[in-house]
């Protein structure tokens, strides 16, 4: 990755590499004043075609730095800044995990563990880990409605690992709610009415969640993986489909209305999966039917062999 | 056939751009994607058949829909071309005679057979044993193609779950009883299910096969 012609300017920090690079800016790798590793973004006025959407981006940015740090689920904003004569602003954030050592960086080979990186290497994920992160962001998301704003551009790159912890990360579209751009995001996470309300967000986590329980790129939605069997994981992954159904319908009337309906179906699915007492009560019902199944079968066998006795007795 | 076939999407989604991107001209962006979705796959298919790798079967990919694009005008007025099926079939098999020309420069010399330079009623009409395998293939790959198509447009159309039972049902055929067992539905569902999307698909690939 080639380094920006100048390195910006960040108060308090030590700008050590650059890490990604996005539409409207980079992120940099940085050390703060006490060592702390830290990431921070530059967005630059002069990959925006005009000033508005600059401006905009820089308010949605000041409205949840605030917001982001009240809730485990969204990456924490530490510094908000800004330099016009230079044309950028700056913020600086928590930084996601190497995906190798965690938080114990090592600068020169860092490389951020995010959900799509996960899902690079282990093509899906086991439905318990998939309802965990779900309830995760769901809550995430449902706290950031709640304050009035919304993502719009959810997806596995942009889901990072704090601490071994899903965050909602890249804030950079986040924006009022009042403010619907529907042309924005990211192709196959956009619902079909467009990308600019929580019920769009919910759709994206929709897709979020139907990539990583079944490996499946988000466009073949919603065909279900192959093979599918009749184990404990796939009969999870078939209810779990349901609530994924429910979270990406094309039809926004019949979606979850809410991040906080698509948490409760997730808690549920989650209490129930892992309640002992239904576990036991369906191990015993299993139980039961198998030796049923055995009693049954076993009586049929007697019953056509003593017919069979008979009949070759009468007959003359 | 089945409609998550083992063909790279993802891959794809970069070559899409950058197609759109080099067909900016072009009026009507929406249209030119929806041909790429509709078509793509049987180009790359033909393509693999042929003896192409992937990165080529790609390449040709792009080059056949930007010669689609350049002339969709002139076929909309020659009717002598032939059918659409026809037309594209010459364009796809011209391209990845391209490709392979590519691999061997010398070669590619001496065949003076360049689809550039020739007229293209005069290059369908030449015969070659291989054409008629080609022909076979093409007809195959063109109806699978074309129900593939016609049931990916569907499945945004109907309820999730129908399609789902449908997928499971009809694409990777298993018996409508471990359907429903499967996704906790009665056995009826899953027959109206079938029935409801096949009627669809049907009335879709009519509205393919009419489109050019």
């Amino acid at each position: 990755m080639t380094e920006a012609a100048t390195i910006p300017v960040v108060p308090d920090h030590e700008l050590l590499r650059l890490i990604g690079r996005g539409s409207s800016g980079e992120v940099w790798l940085a050390r703060n004043a006490i060592g702390s590793c830290r990431a921070v973004k530059i967005v630059r006025k002069e990959n925006f075609s005009r000033g508005q959407p600059f401006d905009r981006e820089f308010a949605g940015v000041q409205k949840f730095e605030p917001v982001s740090r009240s809730h485990d689920g969204l990456v924490d904003i530490l510094q908000v800044g800004r330099n016009d004569a230079a044309g950028y602003f700056y913020y600086v954030m928590e930084i996601a995990d190497d995906v190798r050592i965690g938080q114990n960086l090592n600068s020169e080979e860092y490389t951020p563990r995010t959900l799509a990186w996960d899902l690079d290497q282990r093509g899906r994920l086991p439905i318990g880990e998939c309802v965990r992160l779900g309830a995760a962001i769901a809550s995430a998301l449902g706290f950031l409605h709640r304050h009035g704003l919304i993502h719009r551009d959810i997806k596995p790159s942009n889901i990072i690992f704090v601490n071994g912890f899903p965050k909602l990360a890249d804030i950079g579209l986040v924006t009022d709610l009042s403010e619907a751009g529907s042309r924005i995001g990211t192709d196959g996470f956009i619902p079909p009415e467009g990308a600019g309300s929580a019920q769009a967000d919910i759709y994206s986590l929709g897709k979020v969640l139907y990539e990583i329980s079944t490996g499946h790129d988000r466009n073949d939605y919603p065909a279900l993986p192959e093979p599918l069997g009749e184990s404990a994981e796939d009969r999870d992954l078939i209810q779990f489909n349901k609530i994924v159904l429910n979270a990406s319908r094309a039809d926004y009337s019949r979606r979850y209305q809410s991040a906080e309906d698509l948490l409760t179906d997730l808690l549920s699915f989650q209490f129930s999966k892992h309640n002992p007492r239904r576990e036991k009560a369906r191990d015993r019902l299993e139980k039961a039917i198998s030796i049923g199944g055995l009693i049954f079968g076993f009586g049929v066998i007697i019953t056509l062999l003593w017919r069979l006795i008979w009949i070759l007795n009468h007959t003359p | 056939m089945s409609l998550t076939m083992t063909l790279p999407t993802e891959d794809f989604i970069p070559t899409r751009y950058s197609l759109l991107s080099r067909l900016q001209n072009r009026d009507d962006q929406d249209s030119w994607k929806d041909f790429f979705e509709t078509y793509w796959r049987l180009i790359y298919s033909i393509a693999l058949k042929s003896g192409l790798t992937e990165a080529e079967a790609q390449d040709a990919v792009q080059e056949t829909v930007i010669c689609v694009a350049k002339d969709i005008e002139k076929f909309k007025r020659d009717r002598s071309l032939g059918s659409f099926k026809g037309w594209l079939r010459n364009l796809t098999r011209w391209r990845i005679a391209d490709q392979l020309r590519k691999r061997e420069p010398v070669a590619a010399a001496e065949n003076a057979l360049s689809a550039e330079n020739v007229d293209m009623p005069g290059l369908a009409e030449i015969s070659d044993p291989a054409d008629d395998a080609l022909e076979k293939i093409w007809e195959e790959e063109w109806r699978t193609n074309l129900m593939a198509a016609a049931a990916e447009r569907v499945k945004h159309r109907v309820r999730e779950e129908h399609y789902q039972m449908f997928d499971l049902n009809v694409m990777r055929q298993w018996p409508a009883s471990k359907v429903a067992e499967a996704l906790g539905v009665n056995i009826a569902q899953v027959y109206l299910a079938k029935h409801r999307m096949l009627a669809l698909i049907r009335k879709e690939v009519r509205l393919l096969e009419k489109q050019w």
